[in-house]
């Protein structure tokens, strides 16, 4: 999230889509009910009626897989109206950036684009500027090749009537919402975005984000209370897990992991490709550096490089889809599979099972035998004698049998205290981790091989106990000056030079200027009294520095005062931000109105008014390159109902294309109805936790799939009956719940069902049903390769 | 008995997340029932011997074409002039220093006279078995956690509830609050009302609706059975005077058989539990 839980009550206007939070993240409707109360009106935009649409003012039903007509008509309609927020769109985005002039776009494509290996050459997505090479702007927004009007008439396609004839949403439901959102681009007011995989899970899902991103800006809504982008993550843990690198492409805190190209052959090219002269990411070096001593210690010096080379160089993507494409080919022969049930998460079940089977061995680490643990059973539709696997498991604590921290949404990192022993010989995470990592360097002592070398050279200080040392993590996550063995205040004091170690520079503060004997661990920091605007800064760390909302620079004006007294985060008292009710995310003392140095790195090439220090131009991107184009652009899902109104290219032409065994792909003719799948608020992610709970497992007993009475109308199925829902990749069954809250779309004129399911259900545990993924394909977004589950093609009928 | 307390369920603030359901069988210690597929969110179709509190889902098209899919916790109302403790032979029922009505299971007969004229539908009796192998029956439902209220805290279904849709407290404010609430959400629900039956003198627990009663299943104006009322007021005390408590019972039971019939009393949830 760009801001947080809490401040959701001082919004406006909550625009909550791709997100169910009122089933999914219960307890934020606490505070979209605050903000109820202080007068905001709630949308929500959903293919189906939903527990959080009965708290809304506003429904407005969508086709799933069409987030970017929905927001490009927002976006068409607060340039229309004359509804943005002029001040901080001319002065806080690059709206007034005069692009490329070789930049295009045409019918669905943006220059550069190589049709062999489905990728773009992003050379001409760039910015003019002069001889000393400051960006050209106008800041009349007027130019032609200005970003404003770049993206003016690359949204003009984006027009009311066409929208609505591909999301299907009614005209006046349509209009409600855009009055009501763009309303908040008035000075003073707010708006938010809550969104959650709804978004996410497509084939554009990073550009359906980015897309929001477009909009918030074009209002004036990053970095304001009750404004921002906020993803709501959908386990405790995962903003957490993925700060930390849980993702291959990413080393902690963000840092991109090297590749095995000539661009990061050795830790000279990787800075020189991956530091950019301005902005804040002009401090790489001195995190990866810092990243590099905490890995390896003593091990790691200037003369070797700190070791750079012992990384692991990504030879090729590495994403979910990815990886079990490559088991199906018989690449991978072994799987830890940890806190994580892919036969029933994963996309394609009947693929991804059939590639388990050739595994050598398979650990499954979690509370009960999952699915995937259980894989090679005759439960599972497997033959056990035809399956070589051999399969451990390790009894994992739950989340109240042990001790350590967890990062909400917010990025709040808050301790938690063991409440529970464990039971049996159930192990925590940490424990797994550290007794393996001991058994594995005991493995290779003495060893001197490449593979030895790289092992022994790992710095594994968590103390000589059986259980890791939580404080000695948490203490290395912070970083320590090297020299002074004293825990560094936080990574601005973070060096290039291997004087400082630090194992994820965007914690760097949350165990600050520590001796050895010193217990200064600020996620356990539990004062509940407001310091400002619901803020809490005693409360927990939030990461970087404990800001609690991002961007916040673009809370006040030109003049450095807010843009409305209901509204305040940070303002300049004539001498400092600092005085303010939240941390600043800008340079302290650096005033308003500062001229930037020109050609100066980092944050001294930015001016008193440069909110988005994370850019290297300081500004918001109306205009930024991804794998799939500098504009959110529509494309249909890789199964759709319609070919695309907006162009002739209907698939993402960025996307890998997976072929191969089990993954057909389905034809309108076919499978002429939009699938979609979800979770309920009774049970949790693949069930593998709630279906093992008898009070939740009572609550959502069976396997259902939502359908209009329309629908079932058409194909004689009554509520209650079983049904079989296929699609290109195989059929399951499930009780047909058919409901109003369902209704046919009327898509560029032709009738199109949609129907739903929930995706928890498998062959273990108390309540046990079909595995709603049997019917989703392998295909995945252009940036991150999650797979499209929201949106693709079936058919529904009795099962008699 | 001066102070009267109550809990006021806000259906309107309702989101239907079912914690109140997984609080009250946590505190309550209670078993699963699990029934089958309902065609709807819906776990069961009613309270029950095991399930004290449970969620209706309701798919309802308001004038103008208005969709509105609606919550509502339901629970034991505790009346004020209960029926269950009106026949109950064995003082089983019997109301609380809070005002609310609570079970004695060391009392309980299982004659199932407070089954039958709930005028809400609410009580249910569970089959135990005793260390004999024995069978026997008790009367079960919500006691609004009266162990909590000794101590000062909320029923388990209101403390857990994070959308201040269930609140327990003096039942005057309560009322009060939802006269605030009402006028606050006029706009969004033309319909809405508060149901605070007053039939039975009253109940402990009452509602916010966004719809009318009987859309949601209630009954437009609950009442105590007259038979019951025959009963308890005039026929149990006389017999008792003259034939002894005992014998009582065991004619009790058997005029009681003859006398009280369901379908005079009022409208029902729903059906019968079937599990």
């Amino acid at each position: 999230m760009t801001n947080h839980w809490n401040d959701i009550q001082h919004t406006d206007c909550a625009l909550i889509i791709g997100a169910n939070p009122a089933e999914n993240h219960p307890i934020s409707m606490k505070f979209v009910q605050k903000a109820k109360e202080r007068g905001a009106t709630v949308i929500s935009a959903d293919p189906r009626y939903t527990r959080t649409s009965t708290q809304a003012h506003i429904y407005a039903p969508f086709r799933s897989g069409t987030d970017i007509p929905l927001i490009g008509g927002l976006i068409h309609y607060a340039i229309e109206n004359d509804l943005i927020h002029k001040e901080y769109v001319v002065n806080y985005t690059n709206a007034s950036f005069l692009v490329n002039e070789d930049y295009q776009f045409n019918d669905g494509i943006f220059s550069g684009y190589d049709e062999n290996s489905r990728s773009y050459d992003q050379s001409t997505w760039t910015f003019q500027t002069d001889e000393d090479g400051n960006i050209l702007k106008d800041e009349t927004l007027q130019h032609p090749r200005s970003v404003y009007q770049l993206m003016k008439e690359h949204y003009s396609r984006y027009d009311v009537d066409t929208v609505c004839s591909v999301t299907g949403t009614p005209k006046e439901d349509f209009l409600k919402m855009a009055e009501a959102f763009c309303a908040t681009g008035q000075v003073g007011k707010s708006g938010t975005i809550m969104y959650a995989m709804g978004t996410t899970q497509h084939t554009v899902g990073s550009q359906n984000v980015r897309a929001y991103g477009l909009i918030q800006l074009l209002l004036g809504n990053i970095g304001v209370p009750g404004g921002g982008v906020n993803a709501m993550r959908g386990e405790c843990n995962v903003q957490g897990s993925t700060d930390m690198a849980l993702l291959f492409h990413i080393l902690p805190g963000y840092l991109p992991a090297p590749t095995g190209t000539e661009r990061h052959k050795d830790l000279a090219s990787y800075n020189k490709n991956e530091t950019p002269h301005g902005g804040w990411w002009n401090n790489r070096p001195k995190y990866l550096v810092s990243l590099l001593k905490a890995w390896y210690g003593d091990a790691a010096t200037k003369e070797n490089d700190f070791l750079y080379d012992y990384l692991p160089k990504n030879s090729r993507n590495s994403s979910h889809i990815s990886l079990f494409e490559a088991m199906y080919d018989g690449d991978i022969k072994g799987m830890l599979v940890w806190g994580q049930n892919p036969i029933v998460g994963g996309p394609n079940t009947t693929k991804e099972q059939k590639a388990m089977e050739n595994l050598d061995w398979l650990v499954a680490i979690d509370l009960w035998e999952t699915e995937t643990a259980a894989f090679w059973k005759q439960k599972a539709g497997s033959n056990p004698e035809s399956i070589n696997t051999e399969v451990f498991m390790l009894p994992a604590c739950g989340p109240y049998e042990k001790e350590g921290a967890v990062t909400n949404s917010s990025r709040w990192k808050q301790f938690r205290w063991k409440a529970l022993e464990p039971k049996g010989e159930a192990k925590a995470d940490a424990w797994i981790c550290h007794n393996l990592a001991k058994r594995v360097k005991k493995l290779y002592q003495g060893d001197n091989s490449t593979k030895g070398n790289i092992i022994n050279a790992l710095n594994w200080s968590f103390g000589d106990g059986d259980y890791p040392s939580n404080d000695l993590i948490n203490r290395e996550i912070n970083g320590y000056d090297l020299t002074t063995g004293k825990t560094v205040l936080n990574f601005t004091q973070l060096q290039d030079d291997g004087t400082t170690s630090c194992g994820n520079w965007i914690y760097s503060g949350v165990y600050p200027d520590a001796g050895p004997d010193e217990e200064k661990n600020r996620a356990k920091d539990r004062d509940n009294k407001d310091t400002g605007m619901e803020n809490y800064l005693n409360w927990s760390f939030a990461w970087p520095l404990n800001r609690r909302i991002l961007y916040n620079r673009a809370s006040a004006d030109l003049n450095g005062q807010p843009w409305s007294d209901d509204k305040k985060v940070i303002w300049w008292d004539g001498e400092t931000w600092a005085n303010s009710y939240d941390v600043p995310d800008f340079a302290a003392v650096k005033a308003p109105g500062t001229p930037a140095e020109p050609g100066a790195p980092a944050l001294a090439g930015h001016s008193g008014d440069d909110p988005f220090i994370m850019n290297a131009h300081g500004h918001g991107g109306l205009f930024a390159p991804m794998n799939d184009g500098p504009f959110p652009e529509h494309y249909e899902p890789y199964e759709s109902p319609v070919p695309n109104a907006f162009s002739s290219v209907d698939l993402n032409p960025a996307v890998v294309i997976w072929t191969g065994d089990y993954n057909e792909k389905g034809d309108r003719s076919q499978f002429p109805i939009v699938v979609t799948t979800y979770r309920l608020t009774e049970h949790w992610q693949s069930g593998s936790m709630t279906r093992n709970l008898e009070w939740l497992s009572e609550l959502q007993g069976h396997m259902f799939v939502e359908l209009s009475e329309e629908l079932a109308e058409e194909k004689g199925i009554k509520n209650k009956d079983k049904v079989v829902i296929s699609s290109a990749r195989g059929e399951i069954e499930a009780y047909a719940m058919v409901t109003k809250r369902f209704k046919p779309y009327t898509i560029r004129g032709e009738k199109v069902h949609h129907i739903g399911m929930p995706w928890h259900w498998g062959y273990m545990g108390i309540t046990t049903g079909a595995i709603a993924n049997t019917l989703t394909p392998h295909i995945g977004d252009a940036n991150t390769m999650i797979p499209e589950y929201k949106a693709f093609l079936g058919d529904v009928r009795r099962a008699d | 008995m001066t102070t009267k307390y109550a809990k006021l369920v806000d259906t309107t603030r309702c989101n239907g997340c079912r914690a109140c359901m997984v609080a009250c069988k946590n505190w309550n210690d209670l078993p699963v029932d699990p029934e089958e597929f309902k065609g709807s969110y819906q776990s069961h179709d009613k309270c029950g011997a095991n399930t004290w509190n449970m969620l209706t889902f309701t798919e309802h098209v308001a004038e103008g074409n208005r969709f509105e899919w609606l919550f509502r916790h339901t629970a034991c109302f505790h009346c004020t002039d209960a029926a269950c403790v009106k026949v109950c032979p064995a003082d089983a029922m019997h109301f609380t220093e809070f005002g609310t009505v609570n079970t004695n299971y060391d009392k309980c007969i299982g004659c199932g006279y407070c089954v039958q004229n709930c005028p809400f539908g609410i009580v249910e009796l569970e089959t135990h078995t005793d260390e004999n192998g024995t069978e026997y029956e008790l009367a079960q439902k919500c006691v609004m956690c009266v162990d909590r209220l000794r101590e000062g805290d909320q029923p388990a279904c209101v403390e857990i509830c994070h959308m201040d849709a269930l609140i327990y407290g003096e039942k005057a404010d309560m009322e009060a609050l939802a006269e605030e609430r009402l006028a606050e959400i006029k706009e969004r629900f033309p319909n809405a009302n508060i149901y605070n039956p007053v039939g039975v003198e009253g109940t402990q627990t009452f509602y916010l609706l966004a719809e009318p009663p009987s859309v949601y299943g209630l009954p437009e104006n609950p009442r105590v059975p007259l038979s019951a009322t025959v009963w308890k007021d005039y026929a149990q005390p006389l017999g008792k005077a003259m034939l002894g408590v005992t014998t009582m019972a065991v004619i009790g039971g058997y005029i009681s058989n003859k006398l009280f019939n369901k379908d005079d009393h009022g409208a029902d949830e729903g059906e019968e539990s079937n599990e």
